[in-house]
């Protein structure tokens, strides 16, 4: 079935433009044959050749390609791992034969050979300058020895002056008690006075013992201190022969200074060593080595004198009793550790809330430099400053007043004036009005400016504010001027409005709401915070309140802490 | 260079390499860059008695399967002891079996790396490399220790090797990729202290009929304590050698499949003791062993009980005073004779400090850590005695390996005690998820070293061996 069939069954007419094409076609398909399912499908796909070409994929092509190119030859070829080895090994090498072979290649070095790297360890000298070095470092000991030697002897010089000290101190002692024994035992026969001494002279004797037991603590420390110098000097007996050392070096460069090894594999004839040992003993005669040497690095030599097998041996034993802890003793100075820092972040958050009281309390500090005031001229010129500020002001207040006189003028119709005392905002808040009256004005006059047409349109709100009302005008009508503050778009109730001042913590208007209930501010019950007759003048007056009682509650607050705090100092002061 | 394209990532260079790993159990051989040994054989080989040795040739030793066939008169001999190689005739005779017949290979055309234990010693190094240059023409040689090659297998330059084997258990600590001999710990207390054990258990129990697989014809399933019922087949007369050979195969069938190592130590001093004994004797815990001869036995506590022992060696006491006398206590310490040949032992760092340093697990009384060290014991004190510096990287790179370390929950047991023991420390553990990645983890180290293009300049040839002599090439090139 082909798609003409389809069409014929469908009764669907085919353009006789389409025609031509197909027959185009028709021989293309015939000139080679499809047979199966290659002719099964070409029916059913008919003329309308699938957009995409199928039958050159990627793929398809790829595998002819590669049946016809032929295989990169790979060639088993002889090879040497390293020049001074003697063996041949084979593996197989990218590449024909003759190129492998060509003397180029085989000139080249293993590939692996490159990485056949070796530490740089100064060679060992001879035995003439080794024995010259090892008396050297003997030499160097010594005085070292001499001067630590000196050390101890003025401590123990110290120490026994000390001794004496006390020992005379008990001396006084005892011969006060003797005295009194003596004085007790006068009456008392001759014989009986001489065992009692020696009784006496036991039990000073146990008592002397007692309270020489810190002392012997401190000789045990220091035998132990002599102990240990007595090893090293042991150990300075279990001398470096020129072979050994040369053993040493010889493992060094064999392991590549890897210590470990060096040491697990170091066996001369009847020496013992430590790992430390070993590396004091290289470290030093490099150091010599390098010494000896022109054109070495002094910091080299540097960082080799600096090692110390004492602290090396004190730093392992360090380490091992960290290791030794129970688990008991790590979770405890883990939880210590821990509370520490607890410790540690209450401070900082008391000190950081110190200062914010502090600063709360302070008096507002100037944001500019006082210094030019300081003078006399700069005084005067202050002054001067100011005056013409306050001139400006006048000037201006002058001007308003007249405009505004100007505007009564126009015969408009006006409310019945409102007695001045009626408004008790209009003192203050008459600045306030003026400069938005201003601002107000200015726009209107800016817009005269920028489209004169559009003022013949103007319609009668803008007519009436052009106006510039008066204060009682203003406020009869219930006009108000949002300056710059935000207004939310719509209509709302002002019984709805949030108020400003409540943007606080729930905690802090908990309190705030007892303040109010303690003053016997009606809060319109519940939650709202209302006014119970919310006009504009209320509600500003209201978030005024709320405010300073927050402030008043802030202060409060940070009095208490303080308070408590001297409180807590004086206490402790009372107590040292 | 064919090294040239893909070294970035892989770094190898095959030059069909064979490597030989000769175990107390199995011997490994095949290429180097495989990922599984072409030949995993017994390390035994059966060879006539001598009173019948009417033709005395070499070739008459039979390797393989093969031994198995029941033949009148011939014996079946171990090559190896500890890993070590005891008989060098049958070992070379063995060996070459394989290389020739076997695998067909051309000696001069591959290089051959042999693995040794730590415990080699100088003498039977210098053995070992003289019969390899001897007998086969290998193009070159090396030995390389089995714990680096294992480390070499799990890519962890540093790390403790425990391996859990049939005759030995060994830890040795790897450092950058060179076993520390020094440190290094053996103990008897592995697969064949369990198989005698078994033996040793069995037998004491009255009416359980153990015959080897061979010798029985039919059999009809019966359980414990009902007698067994299985007939005979007529075999030839076999020696008592090749009789013990078949039945170490139930022993180790014995080990694999019934044994579970215990959550908790099971002869600690605390009440809980008791309480462990009825837990693992719920019925939950009880598996049935089929003896050859179709009789099967139930087993409860026992199977953690035997199993216990590679922890605690002195908690099974044997009832024939010749296998009790046939381990004593061990404390896993090495003794090396030096490079002179004069025999010191070796003094070990903080000796006497290691024993106070390593609290002794719950469970264990401190008499029996110095006289026989369980595997938990025996690695702790191993830590103990390496370098401080080097201790906490060992620590966290724990490999454990060896056949004997399949046993279910050894790995978590050792953990826990390990981390109790050493609570400074932390420790990981790594274990082969693949048990017969495990059984050969050193021959797959030495495939994985033998074919790293790095590792070709260490080779060391016949020619060489010639002109250093083997005291030079121990010394010099097989560190």
């Amino acid at each position: 079935m082909s798609a003409n069939d389809i069409l014929d069954v469908l009764n669907i007419q085919r353009d006789e433009l389409k025609q031509p094409p197909k027959k185009k076609l028709k021989p293309t398909a015939d000139s080679n044959p499809r047979l199966g399912m290659a002719r099964e499908l070409y029916n059913l796909i008919g003329p309308n050749t699938p957009p995409v070409n199928l039958s050159s994929s990627a793929y398809n092509t790829n595998t002819k390609d590669r049946f016809k190119s032929k295989p990169s030859p790979w060639t088993r070829i002889e090879f040497k791992p390293r020049k001074d080895l003697k063996v041949n090994f084979n593996h197989w090498v990218k590449g024909s034969r003759e190129l492998l072979e060509s003397e180029e290649e085989t000139k080249k070095p293993y590939f692996f050979e490159k990485f056949n790297v070796k530490l740089d360890i100064p060679e060992l000298v001879d035995e003439e300058t080794f024995d010259l070095f090892m008396k050297e470092i003997e030499e160097h000991e010594k005085e070292v020895q001499a001067i630590l030697a000196q050390r101890r002897e003025e401590k123990e010089q110290a120490r026994k002056r000390e001794r004496e000290e006390s020992a005379k101190l008990k001396e006084t002692e005892k011969s006060s008690d003797n005295k009194l024994h003596q004085v007790k035992k006068e009456p008392a026969e001759v014989p009986k006075e001489s065992q009692g001494d020696d009784k006496k002279s036991d039990e000073e004797d146990s008592s002397n013992e007692k309270s020489e037991t810190k002392e012997h603590q401190d000789e045990k420390k220091e035998d132990q201190e002599k102990e240990s110098e007595d090893e090293q000097k042991s150990e300075l007996g279990q001398k470096w022969s020129y072979d050994e050392t040369k053993y040493l070096f010889e493992l060094c460069s064999a392991f590549e200074l890897k210590w470990p090894i060096v040491y697990d594999r170091y066996n001369w004839h009847t020496t013992s060593r430590t790992l430390e040992d070993l590396k004091e003993q290289f470290y030093r005669i490099c150091a010599k080595i390098f010494e000896s040497q022109e054109n070495s690095n002094p910091a080299l030599i540097e960082s080799l004198k600096v090692f110390s097998k004492s602290r090396e041996i004190e730093r392992k034993n360090y380490l091992e009793n960290l290791l030794k802890r129970t688990p008991a003793e790590i979770a405890e100075e883990e939880s210590l550790v821990i509370e520490a820092r607890r410790f540690e972040l209450a401070a900082k958050k008391m000190l950081l809330e110190r200062s914010h009281l502090l600063t709360l309390l302070d008096s507002p500090q100037t944001t500019q430099p006082i210094q030019q005031y300081q003078s006399s001229q700069g005084l005067t010129n202050l002054y001067n400053n100011l005056m013409i500020i306050d001139k400006h002001q006048k000037k201006r207040q002058l001007q308003q007043q007249q405009h505004r006189s100007i505007g009564s003028l126009n015969q408009d119709p006006v409310p019945p004036p409102i007695p001045i005392a009626a408004s008790s905002s209009f003192k203050k808040d008459r600045s306030f009005q003026t400069h938005l009256q201003q601002y107000l004005s200015g726009l209107l006059k800016q817009n005269q400016i920028v489209n004169p047409s559009v003022k013949q349109e103007a319609n009668t709100i803008q007519q009436l504010l052009a106006k510039r009302l008066t204060q009682k005008e203003e406020e009869a009508y219930g006009l108000f001027f949002h300056g710059t503050e935000k207004l939310t778009p719509g209509v709302i109730l002002r019984s709805s409005q949030k108020l400003p001042g409540l943007q606080q913590k729930q905690s802090v208007l908990k309190s705030v709401n007892s303040v109010l209930h303690e003053l016997d501010i009606p809060t319109a019950g519940g939650t709202s915070w209302k006014p119970i007759m919310p006009t504009r003048k209320t509600m500003t007056k209201y978030d005024e309140l709320i405010r300073s009682v927050v402030a008043l509650l802030d202060v409060k607050k940070g009095k208490d802490k303080l308070e408590a705090e001297i409180r807590l100092i004086k206490s402790q002061r009372g107590l040292q | 260079m064919s090294g040239s394209n893909n070294t970035t990532v892989y770094g190898g260079d095959e030059i069909n390499a064979i490597v030989l790993d000769p175990g107390s159990f199995h011997t490994r051989i095949g290429y180097a860059g495989d990922d599984f040994p072409k030949v995993v054989t017994s390390s035994c080989y059966a060879s006539p008695t001598d009173d019948a040795m009417t033709d005395s040739t070499s070739s008459s030793r039979i390797f393989g399967e093969a031994i198995n066939v029941p033949r009148a008169n011939y014996k079946v001999s171990p090559i190896l002891k500890d890993s070590i190689i005891e008989d060098w005739d049958a070992a070379v005779d063995q060996y070459s079996h394989y290389f020739k017949t076997i695998l067909n290979i051309e000696y001069p055309e591959h290089p051959l790396l042999v693995t040794e234990p730590v415990w080699a010693e100088h003498s039977y190094r210098k053995t070992m490399v003289e019969n390899f240059y001897e007998h086969f023409d290998f193009a070159a040689l090396y030995l390389a220790k089995a714990p680096t090659c294992i480390s070499f297998q799990q890519g962890r330059s540093n790390c403790l090797v425990v391996d859990i084997g049939h005759d030995s258990v060994s830890v040795t600590p790897v450092i950058d990729g060179i076993s520390l001999l020094k440190n290094s710990m053996r103990t008897h207390y592995a697969g064949q202290f369990l198989s005698d054990q078994v033996k040793d258990f069995v037998d004491s129990k009255q009416g359980l009929a153990v015959q080897s697989t061979y010798k029985v014809r039919s059999k009809t399933p019966t359980v414990y304590p009902e007698a067994a019922q299985y007939q005979e087949r007529d075999v030839t007369q076999v020696t008592t050698s090749f009789d013990e050979y078949q039945q170490a195969k139930v022993w180790h069938e014995f080990k694999e499949t019934v044994f579970e190592i215990p959550e908790k130590s099971l002869t600690s001093p605390n009440p809980q003791t008791s309480n462990l004994k009825e837990f693992y004797s719920l019925e939950v815990h009880r598996r049935m062993f089929e003896f050859p001869t179709g009789q099967s036995v139930p087993l409860g506590f026992e199977r953690f009980q035997l199993a216990e022992s590679i922890f605690d060696p002195v908690s099974y006491k044997f009832h024939t005073q010749e296998l009790a006398d046939k381990y004593p206590a061990n404390n896993g310490e090495l003794k090396f004779s030096n490079l002179y040949d004069d025999y010191k032992p070796i003094k070990r760092m903080r000796k006497a400090e290691s024993s106070q340093s390593t609290p002794t697990p719950a469970g264990f009384g401190a008499s029996t850590t110095t006289e026989a060290r369980g595997l938990s014991q025996l690695i702790t004190h191993t830590l103990s005695t390496i370098d401080i510096d080097l201790r906490a990287s060992v620590a966290h790179n724990i490999i454990v390996t060896g056949g004997l370390s399949l046993i279910p929950q050894l790995t978590e047991r050792l953990y826990n005690e390990l981390c109790t023991a050493n609570p400074g420390l932390k420790i990981r553990l790594h274990a082969a998820g693949n048990s017969s990645e495990r059984v050969n983890q050193a021959w797959i180290g030495g495939s994985v070293l033998a074919s790293l293009g790095t590792f070709h300049q260490m080779w060391v040839s016949k020619e060489e061996y010639e002109e250093a002599g083997a005291e030079r090439i121990l010394n010099q090139r097989f560190r």
